[in-house]
């Protein structure tokens, strides 16, 4: 085998697990295989580790249920929340709408704090529930940013600010892998703070006939919450209610390894 | 019950004793059925067989003609002895009568 042609097996082989990595190419260098088969036994099993992971219900629950939805979505909210902070700036814009600067201000907060919580817990939910596919439901997130990136033209905005989400959900994703599973007590307040948050919004929001009722696109970004909530009850009814004091519970399910 | 090619590994790693490990499980089972075994399908039915509690592995000493990479050791356990036994009693079973059999008790020719 070539050192280049090694070099490239090494590479494929870096998407297996380290022990197995270990194992796999000491049995080509024994096997004296030629770089395309060995190139092509490291790719069969790297696929074939993913095809395992693919059969489970949850890397299509965090891609395609949470990841890809929710990234359009909260583009929208973060253009929402962008729009807001301008308005409240400009005071030609703010006159134009019915606020007043302190109703303007409250409507902001909300807004932000809602963008924040439905981020974070989507991020949470896409960490938690698959963490060894979380490159495709990055994929899938990122996807239609860099759509909506590449049409977006408001002259007034920056076309960052529809990514505002992305820095309370990457701390969200991050959040999950470390922790699996959210204390029930916790994903309860989260949960309800954020419903609680989102009735103002119901009533406030202009509908055109065409579009789907505010609550349907609303509960879209909701339900991740209140999965946290139903997970967390479910692990905590099996533990047994009250073990654990911290904020959080599920460290023993992080070291096992969800899918 | 097992399928074919998790009756081949056992067998080839039972045969192995202390020194099954992957490489050699492949060779094993390429030179006794004539067959390669993809490294893909190897690993994927060890972890397999592992989950089923049937072969118990563990990662041994590196070698230099590996290049210093550690082998990935393969013990069958009691549990996969049976399962084999099993399937081979099944196979004996089912082969009975059949014309490819040396001392068939059938009237097929």
């Amino acid at each position: 085998m070539t050192s280049v042609g090694w070099s490239l097996v090494e590479a494929a082989a870096r998407l297996l697990a380290r022990d197995e990595r270990e194992a796999v190419l000491g049995d080509l260098v024994e096997a004296s295989e030629s770089t395309w088969q060995g190139l092509l036994g490291v790719l069969g099993l790297v696929f074939r580790r993913e095809a395992v992971l693919w059969k489970s219900w949850r890397p299509w629950l965090a891609g395609f249920g949470v990841a890809l939805p929710s990234s359009f979505l909260l583009m929208g909210v973060s253009l929402s929340v962008s729009w807001s902070y301008l308005t409240l700036r400009c005071p030609e814009l703010l006159q134009k709408s019915s606020l007043t600067l302190g109703s303007g201000t409250i409507v902001l907060l909300c807004k932000a704090l809602l963008l924040i919580g439905w981020s974070w817990t989507g991020g949470f939910m896409v960490g938690s529930v698959s963490r060894r596919t979380l490159w495709a439901s990055t994929v899938l997130c990122y996807s239609p940013c860099l759509f909506c990136l590449s049409r977006f033209r408001v002259e007034s905005l920056s076309r960052f600010c529809l990514l505002l989400f992305l820095l309370p959900a990457i701390w969200g994703v991050h959040q999950g892998l470390r922790i699996s599973r959210m204390k029930l007590s916790s994903a309860i307040v989260l949960a309800v703070a954020i419903t609680v948050m989102m009735l103002p919004a119901w009533n406030s929001a202009g509908q055109h006939w065409w579009s789907p009722p505010r609550w349907t696109l609303d509960w879209a970004l909701c339900w991740p919450a209140w999965y946290l909530v139903a997970t967390a009850r479910r692990a905590s009814s099996k533990a047994g209610l009250g073990s654990g004091d911290g904020l959080w519970s599920g460290h023993q399910e992080q070291q096992t390894g969800m899918s | 019950m097992l399928g074919e090619f998790e009756y081949l590994m056992i067998t080839a790693a039972a045969g192995l004793g202390d020194d099954a490990y992957g490489a050699a499980i492949r060779e094993e089972i390429a030179a006794t059925t004539g067959r390669k075994c993809s490294i893909g399908a190897l690993y994927t039915t060890i972890d397999r067989l592992e989950t089923k509690g049937l072969l118990k592995t563990w990662m041994g000493d590196a070698t230099p003609q590996r290049g210093g990479r550690a082998k990935r050791m393969v013990r069958v356990t009691p549990k996969g002895v049976h399962a084999a036994k099993d399937f081979y009693d099944a196979v004996t079973r089912v082969s009975r009568g059949a014309s490819w059999v040396a001392n068939r008790t059938g009237s097929a020719s």
